[in-house]
């Protein structure tokens, strides 16, 4: 069964090119010029994943996610221009899970559309993950590099669960530092700084330029595992 | 505004004209508030004028004129030093305000002409950088809309390639005017923040990596840096136009250095290439907007680097490595580290 993909998205060329790539890919596509008709199809169509724009003529696209989060899990990406960083931040918060910043190659839209199809049809946790010669076990509370087994302290164990938990997608700042350490520390972002720094030092072979635990610059993190 | 003036000048004139009463005649006294007048006049224009000649004549004809302490307006004489004060006041204020307006209209005419001149190097810079992407684009969409069909799918693919390369180029190029026009026009606010410097560059190194294969990429980074205080986002733009400059004007296979150091106030980044090194001359200029010939873009990288920087009180600069090579460098101020939680608060 092939999964339905609504579009809510106001130019129509945009819309041309997404309906023409997804259709290639085999997702069925309903589209919306609008914040209004994305909502109401949002709940007619029931899709399985929804892609939104921010810049929407009517009303903004944080405002389309708030409308689909109130009765909907179903997974979404925005599309935001360069210019803005900050609603890109405040969609993610109101629940959006991974967003795509425009002028965007459709391979890499295409890749956050498999990433958040891939999470909600199989959460990942309770699993084994696997990041390079790195297996975390988070049912057995344990990490190994190759054989040898390696400390995590238990907020470095929480911070990585909490990625895990949106494997492949971005989690804001904001929304780590409240799962982590609650929302009293919500704008600690330095806590963030310095925990990531261990986690790469214990699982990444090359802590600088590391391959799961990447930085989303100014906007959180995400965690790719291996394919 | 200027009528508080005007009443705070009859007041000072009047209490300076009660010290000089005892010494010397009345028509002396009259020239203090007829200074008063003139004053005013260089300041403010006709209404605070007459308003301050208004009450001079007033506050000099109750205090002054005998019988002390009365108004008589039926001495003609007062009426004389009233209107020489306010004639006096009129060309003065009259004289100044003419001057002001002229250096006003030359100041903006200044302006007016440094916006012309930025206005046509962007554009003659712009449409240049844009006239070559969209030529090909052009060329290789109508070819593809007219004889795709007729093309082996190889041929169809690489030029659809070069639309998507040329398209993302002219993108970025105008992401960049963008961006210049606002980090100039102040709209840019910074979002600052505890930030790594390590992180912004994985960041970016990840980013750019298909641009820099060519090259050879060589991280040197401390164990331990601070942390810093600032637009992670802005900063790692910095960082990225730095890099790609280098890899821009350097042969392939060339070394790229990307160093960090803590210097206690300050933290300074350094992007160095082994490449043919810079032009001569001035090495503050290259980062002036649109100069021919910069490393990159419509000549924006560097200036759009040097505004980020300086935003955020640190400085940025070029220098020639000895024997071969260039090295661009920027610092951003360090302050106090954040308090870091103990582990054990977290349960």
């Amino acid at each position: 069964m092939s999964a339905t993909i609504l579009v809510v998205e106001d130019e129509p060329e945009i819309r041309m090119f997404l309906r023409s790539s997804l259709g290639a890919e085999g997702y069925r596509v309903v589209e919306s010029p609008n914040g209004r008709r994305g909502t109401l199809d949002a709940g007619m169509h029931k899709p399985d994943l929804a892609i939104v724009d921010l810049g929407l003529p009517d009303f903004d696209g944080v405002e389309v996610i708030r409308r689909i989060r109130e009765w909907s899990p179903m997974p979404i990406v925005v599309l935001s221009a360069r210019i803005q960083e900050r609603s890109k931040i405040d969609a993610l918060d109101a629940g959006a899970d991974d967003y795509v910043t425009k002028p965007f190659g459709v391979g890499e839209l295409l890749a956050r559309v498999r990433a958040a199809l891939r999470h909600a049809t199989r959460p990942s946790s309770g699993k084994v993950l696997a990041l390079g010669d790195a297996t975390v076990d988070f049912e057995k509370r344990q990490a190994k590099r190759g054989e040898r087994e390696i400390h995590l302290t238990p907020i470095e164990f929480r911070l990585l669960a909490c990625l895990a938990k949106h494997l492949g997608m971005v989690v804001t700042h904001r929304q780590l530092l409240t799962e982590v350490w609650g929302p009293t520390h919500s704008e600690d972002t330095h806590y963030l700084r310095v925990y990531m720094k261990q986690l790469r030092e214990k699982l990444e072979a090359d802590p600088v330029q590391p391959k799961h635990l990447l930085t989303e610059t100014g906007v959180g993190y995400r965690l790719v595992a291996d394919d | 505004m200027g009528y508080a003036w005007a009443a705070g000048a009859t007041v000072v004139a009047t209490l300076v004209a009660f010290g000089l009463d005892a010494y010397f005649h009345v028509v002396n006294v009259a020239l203090v508030y007829l200074l008063a007048v003139v004053l005013v006049a260089l300041r403010w224009a006709r209404g605070p004028v007459i308003a301050v000649a208004v009450l001079n004549v007033a506050a000099f004809n109750f205090f002054f004129i005998p019988p002390r302490g009365t108004f008589h307006v039926d001495d003609p004489q007062y009426l004389l030093t009233f209107a020489m004060m306010l004639g006096v006041g009129l060309v003065v204020s009259g004289l100044t305000e003419r001057v002001r307006a002229r250096a006003r209209a030359q100041a903006a005419l200044e302006i007016e002409a440094e916006t012309e001149r930025i206005r046509s190097a962007l554009l003659a810079s712009i449409s240049h950088d844009l006239r070559t992407p969209l030529a090909v684009i052009t060329g290789a969409a109508s070819t593809l809309a007219e004889r795709g069909e007729r093309l082996p799918p190889e041929e169809r693919a690489s030029l659809a390639q070069s639309i998507f390369q040329q398209a993302r180029d002219m993108s970025e190029l105008v992401t960049k005017v963008l961006q210049m026009t606002r980090l100039e026009t102040g709209a840019i606010r910074l979002e600052r923040d505890w930030g790594s410097l390590p992180e912004i560059a994985g960041a970016v190194l990840r980013r750019l990596k298909p641009r820099l294969a060519d090259h050879l990429v060589m991280v040197d980074l401390p164990d331990e840096l601070p942390l810093v205080r600032m637009d992670a986002s802005l900063v790692e733009q910095v960082l990225g136009n730095l890099l790609e400059n280098a890899a821009r004007h350097t042969p392939p296979r060339t070394l790229i250095r990307l160093k960090a150091q803590n210097q206690g106030t300050d933290l300074v980044v350094s992007v160095e290439d082994f490449g043919p090194g810079l032009p001569g001359g001035d090495l503050e200029r290259i980062f002036d907007k649109f100069r021919h010939g910069e490393r990159g873009g419509a000549g924006l990288g560097l200036a759009i680097c040097r505004a980020i920087v300086q935003l955020h009180g640190g400085r940025i600069w070029a220098e020639r490595l000895p024997g071969v090579g260039s090295a661009f460098r920027f610092a951003l101020p360090l302050e106090a580290q954040p308090p870091l939680p103990a582990e054990a608060l977290a349960r």
